[in-house]
């Protein structure tokens, strides 16, 4: 039966072993080329929204289209795109890194890919204009009860299919990591981006049912008279806002830290030096999965919560700057006395750190209640996520991307249009992203279709829309990249970058089953050690 | 120019951001200028340095960088206590006005039975009467509550806000110090008509405020004085 076995490659395989695989190598394509797809659809989505603010007034798109809009947007972009494409790097790298021929539970794998292809669909479904959601990827009640909202149940039912998605992947990924490492890799030497993988998936595990439960408690309210939210009848709309932040604040480090650790393996293998402080790192890893459940409150800063529950929540979210900035350091000091390779993925890392910088460095005042005040539901929040989570999370994909692309197709990509199309997209993105803070701080609310006549407003969108346009056509020329070089690149090595890393010791594109042999790493093994190592870089 | 801020409490919401831009430019500058620093002098050159030094990290550096920033966030939250309590605590000489959201608009109730609607509008053109009068020069306390969903009250000027929350009632106060017209936006999505639920708060000097909020209503009707009459029933 074709339902476990693997035969051929991904390149090679038919379509009947592509529908029953549970290859991870083939789950991982399955997953980075949906996510990509929807990534797409996603940013056009934005485009249109940049396009109806260029101008006060209504020019393009009616409210209830730009709403739906904005809700896509975010829906997909966050559980799509910075959530669903480390489930592709999941897949393709926890066995190649530590040495295991496919993952812990590989059917448990087929059926949560298969779940997300569900959710995949009702997401498509929903550009059907009758089928338009339009309570915001937040759903709050009241109003997502209310018929304006467009049908709940269908939000309901998109959050539970990728939720137990989510679950699923984080079952596997963590039991993989945990139980099937080859002798000699321990928790102490193992890559990084395997821990950032591991403390992402141990939030969704712990995270995602209370999302989900809170999405449930929405669907009895509204179908079935239940009042949880309520206020007529004794429930609280507030319910609500705090189950849903309890995981939906973490879920923002499930974005980041698998970033985090593509910085790292990118950083090492291109200033070719150990990560400086890797113990730290990896400390500063879970330290920042920890608090960042106890923290959701500042969701709420506005929300007419008890005054001091702010106060309690402002301080334990400061605190989670002190792991950010311990990380920040300890990769400019990585830096320091290397031989630093210009390659695009290294790039791409350079820019998402500096991107994290600012964005981070904005996160700050956010968690003060006394900034906050005047920065809740403002452009300037808007611009903080896209600096940490829009443009940190996506550039850390591509480097990834970039970075493992020779290894997953055996080919090179073409170098000079990966670097223009990193230079175009920090151009774009900080025009677009930096004069949105200015815009926050002037007033301007988010989730509006349209916005009062006031001439700095105006001036202010029209270099917002230059900037989206911009940032479009950098990560178009990526894809482009992409599609070409899988066909036509030039081959491309089992090891191109000299990365004593595991994965980069067997053929490109990997076979069937990985590794022949199950490898036995000696005493002392360290995948950025190129001290011992000394391998050459072409 | 008179020295008295456009409107309270925006000036401590300045102090805070003037605190907050210093310290977050000088954390730029201390990572920035050492990367670029690093990213320029140690780029490959073949022959020269084919691979980096072998530095695993440096237990006072890594000390350090976790002590100082603890202590600069600690600082912060410490600073951000202090002034929220003057931003959250309406001055005891405030008035108070009861702001009440809808799908699409404001309820507002003044404490002599005044009310007015303030209702969205798609081409940001508020008729006057529609208009939110508060007397200049004096404190506002906003009590907020809402009809049927989420919604938020934000006073650009004064730059505070809060939800209006159906089943609560929440609270904001403001004051402003010069006469004119200023925005006031929803600022909680709220559906369709959101971004049209705005209103203007016209600021004008005591006496005509007084003019004002007397005209057009008979008190004993009013559903305030209805309020504090049950009140003494009981």
């Amino acid at each position: 039966m074709a339902a476990v076995g693997v035969y051929r490659p991904w390149y090679s395989a038919g379509i009947k072993e592509w529908i029953f695989t549970t290859d991870h190598k083939k789950i991982a394509l399955f997953y980075g080329v949906t996510t990509l797809l929807f990534f797409l659809i996603a940013g056009l989505m934005a485009l249109g929204i940049r396009l109806e603010l260029w101008q006060p007034g209504l020019q393009f798109v009616s409210p209830e289209t730009y709403n739906y809009l904005l809700t896509g947007h975010g829906v997909v972009m966050l559980l799509w795109w910075a959530i669903g494409v480390w489930s592709a790097f999941a897949n393709f790298l926890i066995p190649l890194m530590i040495g295991a021929r496919d993952v812990a539970f590989p059917r448990l794998n087929a059926l949560s890919w298969w779940t997300f292809f569900a959710a995949s669909v009702l997401v498509l479904l929903t550009l059907i204009p009758s089928n338009h959601i339009k309570m915001m990827w937040t759903g709050y009640p009241p109003y997502s009860l209310n018929d304006d909202a467009g049908i709940t149940a269908l939000y309901v039912f998109i959050i539970h299919l990728t939720g137990a998605a989510s679950i699923m992947g984080a079952v596997n990924f963590i039991v993989t990591t945990l139980r099937m490492r080859a002798p000699g890799i321990s928790l102490k030497n193992m890559n990084l981006l395997l821990h950032g993988i591991m403390a992402a998936n141990v939030i969704q595990l712990l995270g995602v049912p209370s999302f989900a439960g809170a999405v449930t408690m929405l669907f009895l309210d509204k179908y079935l008279g239940t009042n949880f939210f309520n206020p007529n009848l004794g429930g609280d709309p507030l319910i609500y806002e705090n189950v849903f932040w309890f995981y939906s604040h973490p879920a923002v480090y499930v974005m980041i830290l698998p970033a985090f650790g593509v910085f790292s393996e990118v950083i090492a293998t291109f200033a070719r030096k150990p990560i400086f402080g890797r113990i730290s790192m990896v400390f500063a890893m879970w330290a920042i999965a920890l608090l960042g459940f106890m923290v959701w409150v500042h969701h709420l800063f506005t929300s007419g919560i008890p005054d001091w529950v702010r106060i309690v929540f402002s301080y334990t979210t400061v605190l989670i700057g002190v792991p950010t900035g311990i990380k920040i350091f300890n990769w400019v000091a990585t830096l320091y006395k290397g031989s630093i390779r210009y390659t695009t993925p290294m790039l791409f890392t350079l820019g998402g750190i500096f991107m994290f910088l600012i964005g981070g460095l904005t996160g700050i005042p956010l968690a003060l209640p006394s900034f906050d005040i005047n920065a809740q539901d403002s452009q300037f929040v808007v611009a903080h996520f896209h600096y940490v989570l829009g443009m940190a999370t996506t550039l850390g994909a591509f480097s990834g991307i970039y970075y493992w692309f020779p290894k997953l197709t055996g080919k090179m990509y073409n170098e000079k249009l990966g670097k223009l199309s990193f230079w175009i997209i920090m151009v774009g993105s900080n025009l677009f992203y930096f004069f949105q803070f200015i815009i926050g701080l002037e007033g301007m609310p988010r989730r509006y279709a349209d916005y009062p006549p006031i001439p700095e407003f105006i001036e202010l969108q029209h270099i917002q829309t230059i900037g989206a346009f911009i940032l479009a056509f950098g990560i178009f020329l990526s894809l482009i990249n992409w599609v070409i070089s899988a066909l036509k690149g030039k081959e491309a090595g089992a090891n191109p970058w000299g990365s004593n890393s595991l994965e980069w010791q067997i053929p490109s594109p990997p076979p069937p089953h990985n590794f022949d042999r199950i490898p036995e790493l000696p005493e002392g093994w360290d995948p950025y050690d190129y001290d011992h190592h000394r391998p050459q870089y072409t | 120019m008179d020295a008295l801020p456009l409107a309270y409490p925006a000036n401590l919401w300045d102090r805070i951001y003037d605190i907050w831009l210093f310290i977050a430019v000088v954390i730029y500058l201390v990572v920035a200028i050492p990367m670029l620093y690093f990213m320029i002098k140690y780029r490959y050159k073949p022959g020269k340095n084919e691979n980096g030094a072998h530095i695993e990290g440096n237990n006072a550096l890594e000390v350090t960088w976790t002590v100082i920033p603890l202590l600069i966030v600690i600082y912060l939250a410490t600073q951000s206590f202090v002034f929220y309590r003057q931003q959250r605590n309406a001055p005891k000489d405030a008035m108070e006005i009861k702001v009440t959201g809808f799908m699409w608009g404001w309820e507002v109730d003044y404490p002599t039975g005044k009310k007015v609607f303030a209702f969205f509008s798609p081409d940001y053109k508020i008729p006057e009467e529609q208009k939110i009068v508060i007397p200049v020069g004096k404190p506002i306390k906003v009590l907020l509550t809402s009809k049927d969903v989420i919604h938020s009250f934000y006073v650009r000027p004064a730059k505070v806000m809060e939800d209006a929350v159906p089943g609560r009632i929440t609270h904001l106060w403001f004051q402003i110090n010069k006469p004119g017209e200023y925005w006031a936006f929803c600022r909680e999505y709220c559906g369709t008509q959101h971004s049209h639920m705005v209103a203007i708060i016209k600021a004008v000097p005591q006496d005509e405020f007084d003019k004002w909020v007397k005209a057009g209503v008979s008190p004993s009707t009013s559903k305030i004085e209805l309020a504090s009459n049950v009140k003494e029933v009981q």
